[in-house]
């Protein structure tokens, strides 16, 4: 970090080879689609080397980055999200075949979903700080003490927002057996 | 569940979540020992996370080359400050122009519709034809067929539709899990805002639904979302937890929430 902080674009691959794969894997749990999570990869190596000076060493790296991907995510997640709500609008056939058929109930296409689709719908909608902390433990296994430390926030917070995601996912995903 | 178990079903969340510890963990199990509706809880909670224990993602093996990382941050570095990783020259991902370039027109075409008045909102007849001027290109003029007008028309019903329901599902989600307290001593907790926003969700209803059979198939739903909606704002607005246990029990057993999230994701495609 000491060499990238001096503007040493070599002290780049190490890095990158030792925490790519987590940075990934921190990515794509919270955006789940895989070019997203490349690019927020991408862009938390890229702000690692734009921000080293301001790296404080006496920290560890590893949260250093993972709180740099993950805010990058959120970022990514806001954009994803406003270009989906100006740039699609639904094709004129899908919705004419899929809502206005009268078949099924909610219900019965729930049973046949997908459980990935459910609990990215799920996850999709609690609020960031939520959603990043029950990533952070349920898909990373960080402890609640990492969690605080890779997010900056107190312990208390992390365990309150730990416990409204999983009421916020239990009723999302209410009728849904495991 | 009183506020004393509202504590309790916090701890049972983390107890399950496997990040309670020491005297607080002991306190967790000997309670649950003794209370059933705390079982119930631990067992829900503990269904949610078999849930996401089962989630795919977690079998996708994070393949990201790192050479491949290496070179497009190099390039990401080289282009400087102002580019995106989203932008084509990183390719990424597909170029996007098309898609703008669609949206652009959609957009124009909207906002010439509110201009002139929603077609099938007063009931008028849609216009054979709608002359909409861009406005850097004042001298032209795009011509849009009555199919293209009755798309958009569809397409802005389900999408104001989808807007309202997630609207209602994120307010019925507050109201379903966690709520804070505005009484420690009463046991009470605050519904202020949450009867609010029902007020005006229920005050843009009218809005919502412009009598066009696109969102025919949401109609249930939407009527089951006013009942609850109607009656969250008839709430004081410090209650006692107990007050929100029939319109709890009433969303779980039309599983209100689960088909908000279904009409949604279909209107949304």
């Amino acid at each position: 970090m000491g060499r990238l902080a001096q503007g040493d674009r070599e002290a780049l691959a190490p890095l990158m080879e030792r925490h790519s794969q987590r940075i990934y894997r921190i990515a794509l749990s919270y955006l789940r689609k895989p070019d997203d999570a490349k690019d927020a990869v991408q862009e938390t190596f890229v702000k690692a080397f734009q921000h080293a000076a301001r790296w404080d060493r006496s920290a560890e790296v590893g949260p250093w980055l993972t709180r740099i991907a993950v805010n990058h995510s959120i970022d990514l997640y806001r954009r994803g999200r406003r270009r989906l709500q100006s740039e699609e609008p639904l094709a004129e056939g899908d919705h004419d075949q899929r809502v206005s058929t009268g078949d099924p109930s909610p219900e019965r296409r729930v049973i046949g979903g997908q459980i990935g689709d459910r609990i990215g719908a799920a996850l999709r909608a609690l609020p960031e700080k939520q959603r990043a902390v029950f990533v952070l433990r349920h898909y990373e296994e960080l402890s609640l003490e990492e969690i605080a430390r890779t997010l900056d926030l107190s312990l208390g917070t992390v365990k309150s927002s730990l416990h409204r995601a999983t009421q916020g996912l239990r009723v999302r995903l209410q009728g849904l057996r495991a | 569940m009183t506020l004393f178990h509202e504590r309790w079903r916090r701890r049972v969340s983390l107890l399950a979540a496997g990040v309670l510890e020491g005297a607080e963990r002991e306190a967790t199990l000997h309670h649950l020992d003794a209370c059933a509706g705390c079982r119930e809880e631990q067992a829900a909670v503990e269904n949610v996370l078999r849930l996401v224990a089962a989630d795919p993602l977690h079998r996708e093996a994070p393949t990201l080359p790192v050479s491949a990382l290496i070179a497009r941050v190099e390039a990401r570095l080289d282009a400087g400050p102002q580019a995106q990783p989203a932008q084509p020259a990183l390719n990424w991902r597909p170029v996007l122009v098309p898609l703008a370039a669609a949206a652009a027109v959609v957009l124009g075409v909207t906002a010439t519709l509110f201009r002139t008045e929603l077609p099938g909102a007063g009931g008028g007849p849609i216009p054979p034809t709608v002359a909409v001027a861009p406005s850097r290109f004042d001298s032209e003029q795009i011509e849009v067929s009555d199919d293209v007008l009755r798309r958009l028309e569809r397409n802005l019903a389900r999408e104001q539709t989808a807007r309202y329901l997630n609207e209602a599902q994120d307010l019925l989600v507050t109201v379903a899990a966690s709520l804070p307290i505005c009484d420690r001593a009463a046991h009470r907790v605050d519904v202020s805002d949450e009867a609010r926003r029902s007020r005006e969700l229920l005050a843009r209803r009218s809005l919502v639904d412009l009598g066009s059979d696109d969102v025919a198939s949401v109609r249930p739903v939407l009527q089951d979302v006013e009942q609850v909606l109607r009656e969250v704002a008839a709430l004081d607005p410090c209650v006692r937890p107990a007050d929100l246990t029939a319109i709890q029990r009433e969303m779980e057993q039309s599983r209100l929430l689960m088909k908000i999230d279904l009409m949604t994701r279909e209107l949304l495609g």
